[in-house]
């Protein structure tokens, strides 16, 4: 029988976060877990299993000073990087640590680490190049958005994404990068959530394109397969819902109206700028012409993982 | 789309009568969990085709079609034909006819150029209809599914080719042979008759194509197409996978052999059409 792992899960103020350390404190095969919130913790269940310490990632030492104080005293066998800033509206260096650096850290301390074997990074389908020449179905080898073009949010998570990679096989460590599909639902930087929370969705006439949505149930689920697997590489993580995009827009009870591409990243600038919203929609622009759906065959095949938990559409 | 799939499903129920509508209820199909699949293609938007189509097939171009035993009706397989027209008619006329002529009913689907699914409106409505834009990516993941291909070798210079270039096959591409031969499957060759004649074309024009995102735009000499005969002759299938290891789909000189037989075929066929029909009206 195998040791129980002790498992870090950064990102736990995140709803993807909170989700995992919970899922965890029910799996029998996971001793110790040890929290790592942004700021707090407080809305973590009290276990004894649980320790909880928010750590700003975005500063190296305090990196080195988590996994080389209290990581290593609990004995940490595995850890599961789910922080990702989640607001598009803000760019900057500081980001930027938040998102790369402090993967890049925790890569590099982890090669060296008595305790950590292995680190699961949740990264997003948002690397993926869509374009018309391209397939439909995402498999893990598809071209990314190295576009110098692309906003810091999109240039941020293919950065950290070819990070890992670029590191995987170079040391005995085990690196997982998990690219998730959107996960549609509050809190998790989904842009899609921030489209569909106005009650007009605006959209490029004469396109309708195919897009997949994750909850935070199954991005849950895949992590805690990852988390539990010996193999490494990189993993598409879609979701159970794979359907047009006026179809989403009527699932949510919505009005979705045409009209035409050139007037809809104005239209959405000002109302980011009057309401406050996220959603952008110059970096979504090609998501809403051209169709794009992970292929999770590798994630089915080698994890186990199949998508469960479809989205529960307001309007059915 | 501008409407939902239950008004498609209207429009088919409206024109279909109940045995089309039953046959149709069998279709062959993947859905990936909303009734569509993974590509966009969804049975009421299909069905919805079949009563477009369907007049244009049996009443306008009064189609002709034999041979058909030889298209596959399970598994995965190639359906490879010659281009021409100016507008992608003989596509759906083949369309049309492999529906028709398969049991449980298949939907071919149609492998088109790149800008085609970047169209507005008609890239999309192709798409609930079956077609797939031409990459590697989406052929491999239909083949290993199971799907019918339907692929016109020769490309867009073909539909766009003049008049007087009739019946006069461009050179094949040899995608079509490599897949047939990696994703272990049969090629099935059809030879068009009728579509070169549809829309004789004055010129075409790259200017006017270039808003549209399209190679060029054809400038016919009618304003419709002509209601010339369709013939559709079905070749036996060609079976490159049995003759090449999955191995060989990489050697280029085998690829290229294959796909020049797979043209010869073609070229046979539409040959055997033309001097079968009694003219381009009849």
């Amino acid at each position: 029988m195998t040791r129980p792992l002790n498992v870090m899960v950064t990102g736990a103020d995140s709803p993807v976060g909170e989700r995992l350390i919970r899922d965890l404190l029910d799996d029998s095969r996971v001793d110790r877990i040890l929290a790592v919130p942004w700021r707090t913790g407080d809305h973590l269940p009290p276990d004894d299993r649980l320790t909880i310490v928010p750590v700003d990632l975005s500063s190296s030492r305090r990196v080195h000073d988590l996994l080389f104080g209290k990581a290593r005293d609990l004995g940490i066998d595995v850890v599961a990087h789910t922080q990702l800033h989640r607001s598009a509206r803000e760019e900057g260096p500081r980001i930027r640590r938040y998102n790369v650096d402090a993967v890049r850290a925790l890569l590099t301390l982890s090669e060296r680490h008595p305790t950590i074997r292995r680190i699961v990074l949740r990264s997003d389908a948002v690397v993926y190049q869509l374009q018309r020449d391209l397939p439909v179905l995402i498999g893990e080898h598809h071209p990314l958005n190295m576009s110098g073009a692309a906003p810091q949010w999109v240039t941020d998570r293919v950065e950290a994404d070819v990070t890992a990679c670029t590191r995987m096989g170079m040391t005995d460590l085990e690196i997982v990068v998990l690219r998730t599909a959107e996960i549609l639902a509050p809190g998790c930087g989904s842009q899609l959530y921030d489209y569909l929370e106005s009650t007009v969705c605006l959209r490029p006439a004469g396109y309708d394109p195919m897009i997949n949505v994750l909850t935070i149930l199954d991005c849950s689920a895949a992590m805690q397969k990852a988390i539990h697997h010996h193999s490494q590489g990189v993993f598409n993580i879609p979701g159970a819902d794979t359907l047009p995009l006026t179809a989403a827009i009527r699932k949510w009870g919505r009005v979705g109206i045409p009209m035409i591409g050139a007037l809809l990243s104005p239209a959405y600038r000002l109302r980011s700028l009057v309401t406050g919203h996220d959603f952008r929609y110059g970096m979504n622009r090609r998501r809403f012409l051209y169709s794009g759906v992970l292929d999770g065959t590798r994630a089915r095949e080698v994890l186990g993982y199949v998508p469960c938990h479809p989205v529960e559409w307001p309007a059915g | 789309m501008p409407f939902p799939p239950a008004v498609a499903r209207a429009i088919a129920r409206t024109w279909l009568d109940d045995a089309e509508l039953e046959r149709l209820s069998a279709l062959h199909f993947q859905d990936a969990g909303h009734g569509y699949d993974a590509f966009g293609m969804h049975p009421d938007f299909v069905a919805m085709a079949t009563v477009l189509v369907k007049g244009l097939y049996e009443r306008y171009f009064r189609v002709i079609s034999s041979g058909h035993e030889h298209i596959p009706q399970h598994g995965p397989g190639i359906l490879v034909a010659n281009h021409s027209g100016n507008i992608p008619i003989d596509g759906m006329m083949m369309w049309y006819d492999v529906l028709t002529h398969t049991s449980p009913p298949r939907v071919p689907r149609a492998v088109a150029d790149h800008f085609v699914p970047a169209l507005p409106i008609v890239g999309t409505l192709f798409a609930r209809g079956g077609m797939v834009g031409g990459s590697r990516g989406n052929a491999r993941a239909l083949l290993e599914s199971g799907e019918l291909l339907m692929i016109f070798p020769e490309g867009t210079p073909a539909i766009l080719k003049p008049f007087k270039d009739r019946y006069k096959l461009h050179p094949f591409r040899q995608g079509h042979a490599e897949l047939a031969i990696r994703h272990r499957c049969p090629v099935v060759p059809c030879g068009v008759v009728g579509a070169e004649e549809q829309l004789p074309q004055l010129t075409t024009s790259r200017l006017l194509g270039k808003p549209f995102g399209v190679p060029a735009v054809p400038i016919p000499v009618v304003p419709v197409p002509l209601p010339v005969r369709y013939h559709l002759l079905w070749g036996p299938p060609i079976p490159l996978h049995e003759e090449h290891s999955p191995e060989e789909a990489d050697d280029p000189d085998i690829v290229k052999a294959a796909a020049a037989r797979v043209q010869q075929a073609v070229h046979e066929l539409v040959q055997r059409g033309l001097k079968q029909r009694k003219g381009i009206f009849r």
